[in-house]
């Protein structure tokens, strides 16, 4: 009767093991909340994958890493030593501004990572940081958060991944004099030499619009915008493909006065500079994109009053706002 | 009497019987296949092996553009229409148009819009996904999207300089030029509960010509605000066009 009544004992007691969930530690929920990402009407449907909803826990979390050198082998950076807030999440030196990048669906200058922002930040804690997980899985906050918001007491990388992205998702700069513009009810107007510097980006005298264009500021594709006679391989370095060679993804100009210096070598210290090569500067080549018509005549040719109404119209991409969204910065300094 | 009754169910019940043996028609399916060529050669991207008919070698690089409302007809001008905005990019979208549920009968001509309709094309006329966004059609007054973008380069003669061409077509100046285009349907296509396949050939070569010879040197390469150009290549693109049905 006694043997009987202690194997029962064991039983019971290891029955919570036997079942497929794992007890969890006390005060340890999984319940995420959902997480509402606000942008305006006239911005694209923001694709979020199925198996990564945007919640609460997930976006506190993917802030925290951001900001967190724990993600970088050695500790020495986090994301946000190079992505810097105030300069739109980038950095003077050749740091991809990271702005809206929701609506990308390939990354870095030579789409070398193509996909959603899981498969890019996948890439950069796994192969670019090479976090290494069992400090974050030893670590006496960052587990807890984990199971919070993914129901997992195993700290993955595809775990920081989708951490990581769903706080991207949250970057959006939607708030430059340009968007109050569009929006009706803030009677914001350009100046006359902003206007007419849209005037040039949006028709075909400067056709900035076929590759900067929509409200993104960018067409999320790869060009060859005739920088150079002999032009690096860029895209071709993924695709191994001749007709890609020179083409590297078009940037948003949002922000932009932010985040130079310019081109995916940092060639252009300014954005007069910019302006200069589009309008003067065109190289031909084999792969250039037929959209840079005007090439064969090097340039656009603008007149040098042209050219500060494209400046205007550039500087009204800028949204100090995004620089000062309390929600973006670092969640350790609060 | 009694016999009267049982005439009258022997009628009903061989009615009832008639008519389930009589197999009722039922609704099917078309699919259109969207099949490139360029003056009868196959179409390669990136490759100068074309000539046009005002003379110049040219490449294909790129072409993104709308088809919209489908309609079958039948002989006796019963439609089947579908509301729909397919965007087709060379290369990268599926270039096949699916008709779902179309009625049975004979349909004897496909007519459908090469671009978007004057309801369609106007801000915000699209849903706001990036390709719409992309096609958007920005200029100053006027409004919507791209019908198309027809991208490649061409060689002048002589001295073999390259030059871009952008065939860029939409609504100029509240103009509105889309193509209708009406294709009749040899033999006609049978829809009783099947799934019927349709052949659409286009001829890109003949955006340069038929009726108007296309001089990309003459144009030059910013149309999008020219209506005369505009007008030439609504003509030229509407022969650009045939049907074939795949089905025996």
């Amino acid at each position: 009767m006694k043997r009987t009544i202690l194997l029962l004992g064991v039983l019971i007691w290891t029955l919570p093991y036997c079942t497929k969930e794992k007890p969890i530690d006390p005060g340890w929920e999984y319940d995420p909340t959902p997480f509402n990402l606000e942008y305006p009407d006239f911005f694209p449907i923001l694709e979020i994958p199925a198996d990564n909803p945007t919640t609460v826990q997930g976006v506190l979390l993917g802030r925290m890493l951001y900001y967190d050198p724990i993600l970088h082998k050695d500790s020495t950076e986090a994301c946000a030593s190079c992505h810097q807030q105030a300069f739109s999440f980038s950095k003077p030196g050749n740091i991809i501004p990271h702005i809206n990048l929701g609506w990308s669906g390939a990354f870095l200058w030579n789409g070398k990572i193509q996909g959603t922002l899981e498969d890019i930040m996948l890439f950069e804690s796994r192969d670019f940081f090479e976090t290494d997980l069992s400090r974050l899985q030893n670590h006496p906050d960052y587990p807890k958060r984990f199971y919070e918001a993914f129901g997992d007491k195993e700290i993955t990388y595809e775990h920081i991944a989708k951490a990581m992205a769903q706080f991207e998702r949250t970057m959006i700069s939607a708030n430059s004099k340009y968007d109050q513009y569009l929006d009706p009810d803030q009677f914001v107007f350009l100046e006359d030499e902003e206007f007419l510097g849209y005037d040039i980006f949006f028709s075909e005298k400067g056709d900035c619009f076929h590759c900067h264009g929509g409200i993104l500021f960018t067409d999320n594709r790869f060009h060859n915008n005739g920088l150079d006679a002999n032009p690096e391989p860029g895209l071709s370095e993924i695709t191994g493909d001749p007709f890609d060679v020179g083409r590297f993804k078009t940037p948003t100009l949002r922000n932009i006065e932010l985040t130079g210096p310019y081109m995916h070598d940092s060639r252009y210290e300014t954005l007069e500079e910019v302006i200069d090569f589009y309008s003067e500067g065109l190289k031909n080549s084999p792969t250039v994109d037929p959209l840079m018509k005007n090439v064969y005549k090097g340039g656009i040719q603008l007149t040098p009053q042209e050219k500060g109404y494209l400046l205007a119209f550039l500087k009204t991409l800028t949204d100090t706002t995004y620089l000062h969204n309390p929600a973006l910065e670092d969640p350790f300094h609060e | 009497m009694k016999k009267n009754y049982a005439f009258h169910i022997l009628i009903l019940s061989s009615l009832v019987l008639l008519s389930a043996c009589q197999k009722e028609a039922t609704n099917g399916n078309v699919t259109i296949f969207i099949n490139y060529n360029v003056g009868g050669q196959e179409l390669v991207t990136n490759d100068f092996r074309y000539t046009c008919a005002a003379g110049y070698t040219f490449e294909v690089t790129r072409l993104q553009y709308y088809l919209s409302n489908f309609t079958l007809r039948k002989d006796d001008g019963t439609e089947y229409f579908l509301d729909e905005v397919f965007y087709q990019e060379l290369g990268t979208t599926d270039p096949s148009i699916p008709i779902p549920d179309v009625p049975p009968g004979t349909y004897t001509s496909l007519s459908f819009v090469y671009g978007l309709d004057a309801d369609t094309n106007v801000d915000g006329g699209l849903p706001n996904t990036l390709t719409n966004i992309n096609m958007e059609w920005p200029l100053s007054g006027d409004q919507g999207y791209h019908y198309m973008k027809f991208e490649g380069k061409y060689k002048l003669p002589g001295t073999g300089e390259e030059k871009a061409f952008n065939l860029h077509t939409g609504a100029t100046g509240n103009n509105q030029n889309f193509i209708e285009i009406t294709l009749p349907i040899d033999n006609g296509l049978k829809i009783d509960g099947n799934t019927m396949q349709l052949q659409l050939n286009y001829d890109l070569n003949e955006w340069l010509q038929n009726p108007n010879t296309w001089d990309f040197e003459v144009w030059g390469p910013m149309i999008m605000a020219n209506q005369d150009a505009q007008l030439a290549l609504k003509a030229n693109g509407a022969t650009a066009f045939s049907i074939e049905p795949m089905n025996p």
